[in-house]
Parts: C-alpha cells; structure tokens; sequence
C-alpha cells in the first residue's frame, strides 16, 4: 500500500464547495486551501452585441427562458467593472442557497474556470448551514447529480466541518460570518440541530454600522475602480480627485456592492473589539489608527474603532458570548463540559481585532464555574475564513470517509430523498 | 542509536579499503545491522521519526537537538527504476452500492481489499416482527410506530441517544421525549426481545435515577459565582474548625498521658515498696536488678491496647471501634490473631455493643498476656545469666535458686501486677479513663 494510506488518507480526486453569503470556496480536497474563492454575487446584464467584454463568461442562453439573451458576469475582476445595466444579485439567503439560476452560473464557472476538469469525474461534497431545509438539500442533490453528473455527493453542515478542521469531533461551534454570528454545538460530528442558536449580528451588519458612522462624517465613498487620478492631500482636507467617465449610467446595485468593498476594507483595517466592554476613556487612551480612503481623503480614527465594534457584543441578546452560552445551555448536561472544552472559533468576521480576546472573555464570565472554558480559534487568517472548507478538504480525503458517499448508482436507485438519511 | 554510531564511526569494518563498493554501498551492511533485531520492519517511505512514534524501540533516546544532515533518507544509489503510480479504480467492500472510485495507487501492489473497509463497523440494533411486537413489547406510551422510529434512529446514530433525540421526528409524534424517555424505551425493548430470546446479558436503564443525576448536575453547574464563594468559604471555615478540634483533642491526650504518667509515679513507688523487700530477700547486693526489673515493669504498664476514644461528630460504625489503632505493630497483631485462632473465636465478631468493649477488652489484655510473657521470659533468662556468672566466678559452687522464685514467684508477680495493671492502663470499655 502506499504511504499515503499507511496514515489514514486516501485521496479520490474530489471537489470540496463552501459555499457563503460572502464567498463560494472551491477546490481540491486534500488540499489546505481552497482554489478559489468567488464572491457569492453575480451580475446580471442584458446580452450587448458588442464584444468587447469577450473575456468574461459566455452566456448559457438557451439555459436562460427571456427572450434576449443575458450575461453572466462571475469574480472579482468581472464584478468590479462597471458595465452598462448590470444589477449584482446575489442567490444566498439566510445561509441557503435561494437562486439556483444564479448558483448554477456559479458552477459552471467553477468547473470551467477553476476546476477546468470534467464534473463527472469528481466526487463532490457540499457545505451547508446547519439549519439548511430538507427541499433544499435535495434541490441541491438533484442538481448535482442530473445537470453535473458527479459520480459521488455528500452534505455536510458547516459547522461540524469547522470543528474537524480544528481536530474536534465534539466541539461548540462559533461562526461569525458575513450576515450571521451561530453558536453550533456538534457532538461526535453531528450537529446538534434543536440547540443552535444564531444572531444576525456578522460582517455585514459591522460595514452598515461603519458606513453610517462614514456618511454621517460626510465621508466621500466612491470606490476606487471609479477614480481615474487623485492629489496627495493633508490630513482631514477635502479630497482631490477626478472620477472616470462612463457613457452609461451605473447601477445601484453595483454602486451599494463597490461602496461595501470600500467599506469592509475600511472595517477591517481599522476596527478593534475592546478587551473589556466599551468605556469611552480606556478607547481614547488606545493609539489612533490611520486610513486612506480610495478618494485619497485620510484621516485618524480613535475611540470610533472601538465603538463600531462594539456593536457585535453590547447586545443583551445576540452577542456572540451569550448565544454560545445560550447554545451550550440548550444542550443535554451531560455534554455541556465537552463543548465547552472545546470552543471553536471560526469564520471571517472572527478576524475583526480582538474579537476572540473578548468572545472567551465574555463567555468565560457566563461559563458555570466547575468547567474548564478552553477556545480553539486558528491563528492563520486562511484556517479562520476557510475553517468549513479546509474541514471539508480533510473529511473527504479520509479513507474511511469514502463509504459515506451517496453515489449515483444509489441516487438512481433511491432518489434524491436519499440524501436525508445519507448525510444527517 | 545507529545515528550515533554512525557519527562515531563505530561499527564500521576494521580495514576500510576504499572501493567503489564501500564508497556506494558503505551503509548497507549497517543497516542489516540494525534493522535485523526490531521485529516491527520500517514500512518502506514512511520517514523514521514516524516509525519511531508508531513502534518505539526503547533503547534509542530522541535526539538532543535536530540535525539536518541524519535524519534525511539516504540516497539509493542503485538507479533502481521508480514504480509507476497510476490512477486506479477501485471498489470499496464497505459500501453496498458497489461504486466505483479512483485513486492513486501502484499496479504493482497486488489489488487487496480496500484498506479501510475494515474500519465500518456497525452497531447491532436488535429488531423484532409485528408479531414479536403485540406479544411482549406493547407498551401505553409509545405506539409502534414510535419505537420503530426510534430503532431506525438508533442503527443510524449508532446509539447516540443526545442526537436521536435531537432529530427525533417531531412533526409525526408530537410527544416530547427527553433523552432518558428514548433511553429507558430503547432498554426496555432490548432487554424484553433478550430475555425471550434467552440472552443471559440484559442491561436495565433507570430513567427515574438518570433525571434525578442529570437535575442534580444542572443544579450543579448553575450555581452562581456567589454561590460557589460561599460554599469555597463554608469549606475553608470547616477546615479550619476540624483544625481546631484536633488540636485540642492532641492536648487533652498530651494532659491525659502526664496524668496517667503522674499516676504511675505515684504508684509504682508503692509497688516497688512491696517488691523490694522481696527481691531484697532475693538478691540483697544487686540493686540495679531492681531497675531493670522497673524498667520492664513501666513497659508492662503502658502495654495494652490503646483503642481511640469515639468522639468526633457524627456517624461513624462501630466497627470502626473495634479496628486495631495504627501504633499497634505488626507482631502484635499477628499474635493477636494467633491467640484468637486458638480460642476459636472470629476475627471480626458482630460488632454490637457488648461484643465491641468486651472483644477490644480481650485484645488489650491478650497483648499485655504477651508482653508480660515476654517480660517474664527475659527475667528467666537474666536469672540464668546471673547463676551461670556466679558458677563461673565460684567454681565447684551451684546456685540453687529457689524454686519458688523462678516461676511461681515470677507467676505470682506477674498476677498480681496484672489486675493492677489493667487497673492503670485501663480499656476504652471502662468510664473511668
């Protein structure tokens, strides 16, 4: 046998797709980062004549039921380019998938451009929320089996991908994403469905937060991609700049999904999450931070770091420290000093500073006194954005793992109601 | 160790010639060397620090430091070919479907089975017919339906019974079962199809108990931080008390031991009165007889068993009392045992009332029957000891001793000191002490 199986893995060629209201990661199992990561939103513009945009994806026109044809425009360099009459729509909701027009674009794309290998070799498997709903799984399953012919198909909840990436079979799950912080406890890989507890208090709910401080100081927000040339200015002076000129109108959608951009590359390099809950002295006391914005206006930030951030804890009710003790609470007692020995932080909004300084503070004051509170967080910003996917990475290139699969000999036997029992 | 030697040079051929075949091959016969004894064979690839974790010969200490130049495999001169990898279909025994998958592997390993085929393992879920159902397992809480959705639950979560709960079908029995419904449910039925099946192992779940625990743990882990300071509090203050009270029973022994000595001042003069005159009789020149004669006599006094006194707060069995205290020594209570065994009495009687003060009194007095038998023996043989000197400083003369002095005076003695002596020394059954 080979080396590779002496040590428990076995690798079978298949696809790992996690798929997030922030980004769709894909690519290699057994690998320790994803190929790809593409923005969950896709643009939408009515098919031109013109051929000047020949780079981008061609369009699936006879997939597509209008009458005209459309174009689909996927990824960062396609998205960030204005262009005329494109609306961005993005097909998550609530953690599930709701457009599967648009999902289907993004698979195309996926295995065109970043697999760039037949679908029907690879096994797939799939990440999904934990409260994902039965239709939609077997919406997806159907998909995957009928329109990409993959040989093999597996489900998994994301957070239960998480606690394996970090070595946990039995772990509380914290997953701070773009629209939703979720404390999941899984135990011996399953998720423990009754007891998960979400807040809608994530990365997005920070840049609404940061753009209304940002508007309401009379900031300019104009995304880079619209500036043609800008001055050096000094510090808080007005800036000087000349944006490009566009012979069409831009539209909302893109204009909101660019102002985001600017805004989240704003949150993250400045925000930071207290140590301690917000006290206007301690966060004057703190150094200044300094930022340029794409108009070239720059400015230090203060107490205002502090504050912004503090919108993910000061809540009663959905800061991240109440809803994992809230979840652990939910859970039998008899597991509760499991979870909590095993806290897994995961998810891109956790990167915000001193966010998991203050999660295992605030949750170590809710913690019942006789447990022991230990909190997993991966240091590498990589581990921490990609935790479900590189546990998804790991999960199937395990050689056990590869009886669980539903493959497409049981999908025709049994249907697609199968996956429920395949993959609880 | 063989990186050691390596670097020593130490077991190299005594006459290195230098050929093409020692400087090529000059680690080959090595190895042989010290591959020959380890019975696990390093698995060809697998680096040796992995090797090591897996099978660890002890004899090999880890490195002190890494080095870079040992550890890296050595390089194969022999242009052996590669074996070829290629991308292999295969089946996996483990699954029912019969799919197959592709990966890597040599042509040239012979096709096994799947290596991890091995590791699926599956619970056995006893199931039962309709039949089987209406004759033992009907029960007015759970319909069939219900138990057979909780058997299904069970083979799928392999008896994980937190995450059967857990995805429980709510929406067909609306009935809320708790963790320990499904439990004592699944036990029952298991238990009920083994014992008509005639399995000997039949496992009972008490459900009642399990809430009681699981409530007891709730209450547990939900105190607040007040709560637990106060009980850290409760805790250090009882320590402290306990702290207290052994002092004070220490001084009340350390009191009760000056008395008890007080005591023997006062009266072994008396005794010593009484016997003076007979060893005077006796022995008139020797007065260090008479000490050491006291000596033995003050030993005899303290002999006897100590039992503690009772006294702490609380419950405690009485069988406790009869336990032999800890500076009673191993001879003692050998002979102890002996004594018993020959009496015929038991060694751990029914520890009521009576029995506990007259058993521990027996004890007492068998140990001080020892020492006095001991006591005795010793003076017989300073008796000896003396005439044999006054024969040897006398010659032609004997001794006669008297014989009433040798045993029966000895005998008489020894009675006599031995009401008294218990007296004194006293037995936890007597209130005077």
């Amino acid at each position: 046998m080979s080396s590779g199986m002496l040590y428990g893995g076995d690798e079978i060629g298949a696809l790992v797709f996690d798929p997030g209201h922030h980004s769709l990661r894909v690519g290699y199992a057994q690998e320790d980062t994803p190929k790809a990561e593409i923005p969950s939103v896709v643009g939408v513009a009515p098919g031109d004549p013109i051929k000047l945009e020949s780079e981008a994806k061609p369009d699936d026109s006879n997939i597509s039921s209008t009458p005209s044809s459309w174009k689909y425009y996927i990824d960062t360099i396609y998205l960030h380019t204005p262009r005329p009459n494109m609306e961005l729509h993005s097909y998550m909701k609530d953690g599930m998938i709701e457009n599967w027009e648009y999902f289907e674009k993004m698979m195309d794309y996926s295995y065109e451009k970043i697999i760039q290998s037949e679908s029907h070799f690879h096994p797939v498997l799939f990440s999904e929320s934990p409260w994902n709903q039965r239709q939609k799984r077997e919406k997806l399953t159907e998909i995957m089996f009928e329109k990409y012919k993959v040989p093999a198909f597996y489900l998994v909840k994301n957070a239960a991908l998480a606690a394996f990436a970090n070595g946990r079979a039995t772990a509380l799950v914290i997953d701070s994403g773009a629209t939703h912080t979720s404390a999941v406890p899984v135990l011996d890989g399953y998720v423990i469905s009754n007891a998960v507890v979400k807040s809608p208090l994530g990365g997005d709910y920070l840049v609404l937060r940061a753009r209304e401080m940002l508007e309401s100081l009379g900031l300019d927000l104009t995304p880079s991609v619209l500036i043609a040339n800008k001055e050096v200015v000094r510090d808080k002076d007005k800036p000087r700049y000349t944006k490009k000129a566009f012979s069409f109108d831009i539209t909302n959608s893109w204009m909101t999904y660019m102002t985001k951009k600017t805004v989240q590359d704003f949150q993250q390099s400045v925000l930071q999450v207290s140590e301690s809950p917000y006290d206007e002295r301690v966060a004057a006391s703190i150094p200044m931070v300094h930022h340029e914005f794409p108009t070239g206006y720059h400015q230090d930030f203060g107490s205002e770091r502090f504050k912004l951030a503090e919108g993910l804890f000061d809540h009663a009710m959905l800061g991240a420290g109440y809803i994992a003790a809230t979840s652990a609470g939910m859970c039998d007692v008899d597991i509760r000093p499991a979870l909590y020995s095993s806290v897994v932080l995961t998810g891109g909004n956790s990167l915000v500073q001193g966010f998991s300084d203050r999660l295992s503070k605030d949750l170590s004051s809710r913690t019942p006194g006789s447990m022991r509170l230990k909190m997993i967080a991966a240091n590498g910003t990589v581990e921490r954005r990609f935790g479900a996917w590189v546990g998804g990475s790991i999960l199937a290139s395990i050689g056990t793992f590869q009886q669980m699969w539903m493959s497409m000999q049981e999908y025709q036997e049994c249907g697609k109601a199968q996956i429920d029992r395949k993959c609880p | 160790m063989a990186d050691v030697r390596d670097i020593m040079e130490l077991e190299r051929p005594p006459t290195p010639e230098i050929t093409k075949e020692t400087i090529l091959g000059s680690d080959k016969p090595k190895k042989k060397l010290f591959n020959a004894p380890k019975a696990p064979k390093r698995p060809e690839g697998m680096h040796r620090e992995v090797f090591a974790l897996l099978y660890n010969d002890t004899k090999d200490a880890p490195p002190l430091f890494p080095s870079d130049t040992c550890y890296k495999q050595k390089i194969d001169l022999t242009m052996r070919k590669p074996r070829k990898w290629t991308w292999m279909p295969f089946t996996n025994p483990a699954r029912k479907d019969g799919a197959v998958f592709y990966h890597w592997r040599r042509p040239s390993d012979e096709p096994k089975e799947y290596p991890f085929a091995k590791f699926n393992k599956k619970l056995e879920i006893p199931s039962y017919t309709d039949a089987e159902y209406q004759q033992y397992l009907k029960d007015d809480q759970w319909t069939k339906e219900e138990t057979d959705h909780l058997m299904d639950l069970a083979a799928r979560f392999d008896l994980r019974f937190i995450i059967m709960e857990d995805r429980f079908d709510k929406e067909k029995f609306p009935i809320k079962r708790s963790v320990e419904d499904l439990k004592d449910r699944y036990f029952k039925v298991v238990g009920l199809l083994g014992k008509f099946n005639g399995d000997k192992k039949i496992y009972t779940y008490d459900a009642d108990h399990e809430k009681r625990r699981k409530e007891q743990l709730k209450r547990l882990h939900e105190r607040t931080t007040q709560q637990i300071e106060e009980e850290q509090f409760l805790l250090l203050e009882l320590k402290k008390i306990e702290a207290r009270k052994k002092e004070r029973e220490r001084k009340t022994q350390d009191l009760q031991k000056l008395i008890s000595q007080a005591d023997n001042q006062s009266e072994t003069p008396k005794k010593t009165d009484k016997k003076i005159p007979k060893k005077k009789l006796a022995n008139p020149s020797r007065p260090s007889r008479v000490d050491t004669s006291q000596h033995i006599l003050q030993a005899i006094e303290t002999a006897g068993i100590k039992f503690p006194d009772y006294k702490n707060s609380g419950v405690s069995l009485r069988s406790q009392r009869m336990k032999l205290p800890a500076n009673v020594g191993q001879k003692k209570s050998k002979g102890i045992e002996q004594m018993l065994q020959d009496m015929g009495l038991e060694l751990n009687p029914t520890p009521n009332e009576d029995i506990c003060m007259h058993f521990n009194e027996l004890r007492s007095d068998m140990v001080l029957l020892m020492e006095l038998k001991s006591a005795l023996a010793s003076c017989e043989f300073e008796l000896q000891s003396f005439r044999h000197q006054y024969e040897a400083l006398n010659p032609g003369k004997t001794l006669t001793i008297p014989s009433q002095l040798l045993s029966v005076t000895e005998n008489d003695n020894k009675q006599f000191n031995s009401g008294e002596i218990i007296d004194v020394v006293g037995s936890p059954g007597n209130p005077n002490t």
